[in-house]
């Protein structure tokens, strides 16, 4: 007995039984489908505030009436069009009420922040979101197709023929054709490559072996030997670096899930039955749920 | 088809100062050879990356794109926010106004979002109805006609009021006011956010929108910031109605030099559209207000307005025909019927006051008369979109508003129609154009704006080719064939955007140029060097050269002129093939015609092959029937800043 006594239910239940009483006391319902309508010092206040925070003053006796008149209107005519049904087929109002609910939803699914372990998991089984862009850096000797035409390969096969024998630390000052392209790019990320040289080259680099000459690689100018000097591929950042990023993904994630239970849950409660037209491939499945994805 | 009168109305903007200019005025003629071998060994560091203090990419942007912050974007429907611009052009993939993904090929490197003054922050301020809006009765109605899905009807109905200078006091934000200082905030705060040195600059900015004449002659300004938040939010920006105030940029530039006065900071103004102030952009004699063209003007303007973009959706004005008539380059994406809103027509006598090259010229003869020279400003392009997107890339083009993005019917629309005057531009006469290219030493919101203010900037049409372009008096056609030009350029002679003086005896300017092409965009056909000068009577002239061009064409003897590229556009298909023109030009260029005695000013123009105008990739797409007359194929380019000669 002492344990229903702490039970939150309970407290509830008897609270709303209080409630009840009072409102049969007072003479009926204020509620939506009552006739009763209870203006209280508490809302007056709350449509004066609203008020001074637009006009930076308090209201005028006359403007405050305005604001109570205003008021009544409105919740008579939200009953009035209640009773008569117009909200039922109304969107906005329905996808407001969807979203409300979902809301509601969601806020439940704050308040416990995500544990160490959660994080953890997260940032394990998705690494791509959080990982930096590779990194790489290269020397590239340029022939020109433009200034060769047909015999560009050849030229390319034999300057690679040399470049190799030469090396990874081969002298590039004057080999190939001039251009304004760089012969060198420094350490930086794999998307400079394609800014500079264009998507088929970074291709082409992508696909090359690290410190050793080959080639040659397509780009829109001509043909390169490439030499990748140094790649590095970022290694996944600690927790502590992308915290704040991990957890807002876990929270989206929790909300979801949170949304998509509600919805298998109350889903239970409904059959639905869904006629397609005769022209339209039937679903699949029609399980409950099919048709409210 | 409902026209949308966007420019009927403009907005005004505000803002602030530019920078003394810490300009590069090189003397490139006190080098003798002994010195230059020092400078530039014969045998370069082992270290291929030391003393390389020179930029060595060219970084892509758009110093003027509109958000829904601005009125007139916002009330044709743009949604995007400040932010969502800088994600979008940072390289994220967006949903447009018009409920459509979009990503750029690639991304660019620094965006300036420059929102109206006038009314700044209106529009979302009305759909989000706000509590000030929805207790004006006016507000209230324009909410809920946009709630109502009428959004176009409310659009036409606040800017009937706006005109009508009808706007409701309570709810239309001006400087000093709580909404006008939040949304200015908002802007800001989107900038620093999206602010990332190194990878992305995100520019503070605002455009001030003067319209004078009767409210369609074209003064507009972009104010750029080099500065963050804390200098920023400490002014608002500057507006065109009086009393707070006012449509002439020479009061924009007080503004401009009060802020920096006020701050420590820095700021800077760039004019466009010029080709829409019929004969008021560049005035030689008198202002609009009726101010003197006399030094102190010459002084302010060449402080304030180191670059002007050249080129953008509304049209490009580099040249016209009428003024240069033997440049048949020239007939390029005019728009040469009106002023901004159409209300008044143009004239010839107009056109010599409106295009940056006569003006460049007209610059030389006012810094003889005057002794500054006005009109010394470098060259950029930039969208002027009004939904939140620069995407004027072809085949990839979302319109200057938000009715123009992709659609089937957009080919066949009018932009504005003026039922007194006659005059209407349809919407396939806007361009896919432009982009802002700098020379700068690092992405950063300083590196940036100091290049853009020593004017190492070039205009593109929208397209990414990479330019150089050096003069001094040493550079010989070796130079041409070295594998690091711009090093030979830093170390022989002054970048674009430079000065020549001091002539040395007997010697004539000579100029390195080199193009790359955009890496995933089309061959090149030709570099010019456009030159104009004034002579010994106080004439300016104008010549341009052929200096490299692909394949082995013969110039004409006679004329000098390099034969057409020819053209490998399939318009039906909206493809071509670079098997004309050149990936890379390069070449070393002395003029053949030069007098110490004369001032010139000497700027590189380079042109792309034809490629398919976005109007092929719109029918490609659509399988829609363009309008008798719509252009379908275009030959981007670029324009760099001039290179000035001065005699001593």
């Amino acid at each position: 007995m002492r344990a229903l006594l702490r039970e939150p239910l309970v407290h509830f239940l008897a609270l709303g039984a209080l409630l009840f009483l009072f409102f049969e006391w007072r003479g009926g319902a204020a509620g939506p489908g009552s006739t009763r309508i209870v203006v209280t010092p508490g809302l007056v206040q709350h449509l004066a505030s609203g008020f001074a925070r637009t006009w930076q003053r308090p209201p005028t006796r006359e403007e405050l009436k305005g604001l109570v008149d205003e008021h009544v209107k409105e919740e008579i005519a939200t009953r009035e069009a209640a009773a008569m049904g117009l909200d039922r087929d109304d969107t906005v109002i329905r996808r407001r009420l969807r979203q409300k609910l979902e809301f509601l939803v969601e806020d439940e699914a704050a308040p416990a922040p995500p544990t160490e372990a959660d994080l953890r998991g997260w940032l394990e089984r998705h690494p791509q979101a959080f990982q930096a862009e590779p990194r790489t850096a290269l020397r590239q000797v340029f022939v020109s197709v433009q200034r060769r035409g047909a015999a560009a390969g050849a030229e390319a096969q034999r300057l690679l023929g040399r470049l190799r024998t030469a090396g990874p630390g081969a002298s590039i000052a004057e080999l190939g054709d001039p251009s304004m392209l760089p012969a060198e790019l420094p350490l930086g990320p794999v998307s400079e490559v394609a800014r500079t040289f264009g998507p088929d080259f970074a291709q082409g680099v992508a696909a090359a072996p690290t410190g050793q000459w080959s080639g040659p690689v397509t780009s829109s100018y001509g043909l390169h030997l490439v030499l990748v000097t140094e790649r590095v591929t970022p290694p996944l950042p600690a927790l502590a670096d992308v915290r704040q990023l991990v957890e807002r993904e876990v929270l989206a994630e929790r909300r979801k899930a949170q949304i998509e239970a509600l919805y298998t849950r109350l889903l239970g409660k409904y059959t639905v039955t869904i006629e397609m037209p005769e022209e339209q491939p039937q679903p699949a499945s029609s399980s409950p749920g099919a048709g409210a994805r | 088809m409902t026209p949308h009168p966007i420019a009927r109305w403009c907005l005004a903007a505000v803002l602030a100062g530019a920078a003394p200019l810490a300009v590069l005025a090189q003397d490139a003629g006190e080098h003798n050879p002994a010195d230059l071998e020092k400078a530039f060994p014969k045998k370069a560091p082992y270290s291929p990356y030391a003393g390389r203090n020179y930029p060595t990419r060219p970084l892509f942007g758009d110093t003027h794109l509109h958000t829904a912050f601005s009125m007139d974007a916002g009330t044709f429907g743009a949604r995007l926010t400040p932010a969502d611009a800088f994600r979008f052009a940072a390289g994220a993939e967006v949903t447009s106004s018009s409920g459509q993904p979009v990503k750029l090929s690639r991304p660019l490197d620094f965006l300036v979002v420059a929102d109206h003054s006038d009314g700044f922050g209106f529009f979302p301020l009305v759909v989000s109805g706000a509590p000030a809006v929805m207790s004006d009765p006016q507000g209230k109605k324009w909410h809920d006609m946009i709630a109502a899905g009428q959004g176009a009807d409310a659009a036409l109905d606040i800017i009937r009021n706006f005109a009508a200078g009808k706007m409701p006091k309570a709810i239309f934000p001006v400087p000093g006011t709580a909404t006008y200082r939040d949304a200015w905030q908002k802007a800001i705060q989107a900038a620093e956010g999206a602010n990332e040195p190194g990878r992305f600059t995100a520019f503070i900015g605002y455009e001030w929108t003067s319209n004078v004449g009767g409210g369609g002659n074209n003064l507009h300004r972009n104010v750029v910031f080099r500065d963050d938040a804390s200098k920023a939010s400490q002014v608002e920006p500057y507006t065109t109605i009086k009393p707070l105030g006012s449509d002439d940029p020479v009061e924009l530039w007080k503004w401009m030099a009060a802020f920096e006065q006020k701050t420590g900071g820095d700021v800077l103004a760039i004019a466009h559209n010029g080709n829409l102030s019929n004969g008021l952009m560049f005035p030689t004699v008198e202002t609009f207000a009726g101010g003197k063209v006399d030094r102190p003007y010459a002084e302010e303007r060449s402080k304030w307005e180191r670059l002007y973009e050249v080129t953008q959706t509304k049209g490009t004005g580099e040249a016209h025909p009428f003024l240069s008539p033997n440049d048949e380059f020239a007939d390029f994406e005019l728009w040469d019927k009106a002023n901004l809103d159409g209300t008044q027509v143009k004239t010839k006598e107009m056109l010599q006051f409106e295009y940056a090259r006569q003006a460049l010229k007209n610059g030389l003869i006012l810094e003889q008369k005057l002794g500054v020279n006005p009109y010394k400003f470098g060259m950029v392009g930039s969208t002027d979109s009004h939904n939140g997107l620069a995407a004027v890339e072809e085949e990839n083009f979302f319109g200057k508003t938000a009715p123009q993005e992709p659609s089937a019917e957009r080919l066949a629309k009018a932009f504005f129609v003026d039922p007194k005057t006659g005059v209407k531009v349809m919407d396939w006469e806007v361009g896919a154009s432009g982009y802002a290219a700098v020379w700068a030493t690092e992405n950063t919101r300083e590196a940036i704006f100091d290049a853009m203010e020593r004017r190492e900037t070039y205009a593109t049409t929208g397209s990414r080719m990479a330019v150089r372009f050096f003069g001094g008096w040493d550079f010989e056609a070796k130079d041409a064939h070295d594998r690091m030009p711009a090093r030979v350029g830093y170390v022989k002679g002054v970048p674009m955007g430079g000065d020549l003086a001091k002539a040395p005896a007997g010697k004539a300017p000579s100029f390195l140029v080199a193009a790359l092409k955009d890496p995933i965009g089309a061959n090149l056909d030709r570099i010019q060097v456009v030159k104009g000068w004034l002579d010994a009577k106080g004439e300016v002239h104008e010549q341009v050269y052929d200096v490299a061009w692909s394949g082995g064409r013969k110039p004409d003897p006679k004329t000098g002129k390099v034969p057409s590229v020819g053209s490998s556009v399939d318009v039906a298909n909206a493809t071509w093939t670079n098997t004309i023109g050149a990936p890379e030009l390069i070449a070393v260029w002395k003029d053949p015609a030069f007098d110490p005695a004369q001032r010139a000013f000497y700027y590189a123009r380079v042109i792309e092959i034809p490629t398919p105008r976005w109007t092929a990739y719109d029918v490609k797409y659509f399988g829609n029937k363009p309008e008798p007359g719509t252009r379908m194929t275009i030959t981007e380019r670029a324009y760099t800043s001039p290179i000035w000669y001065t005699p001593n």
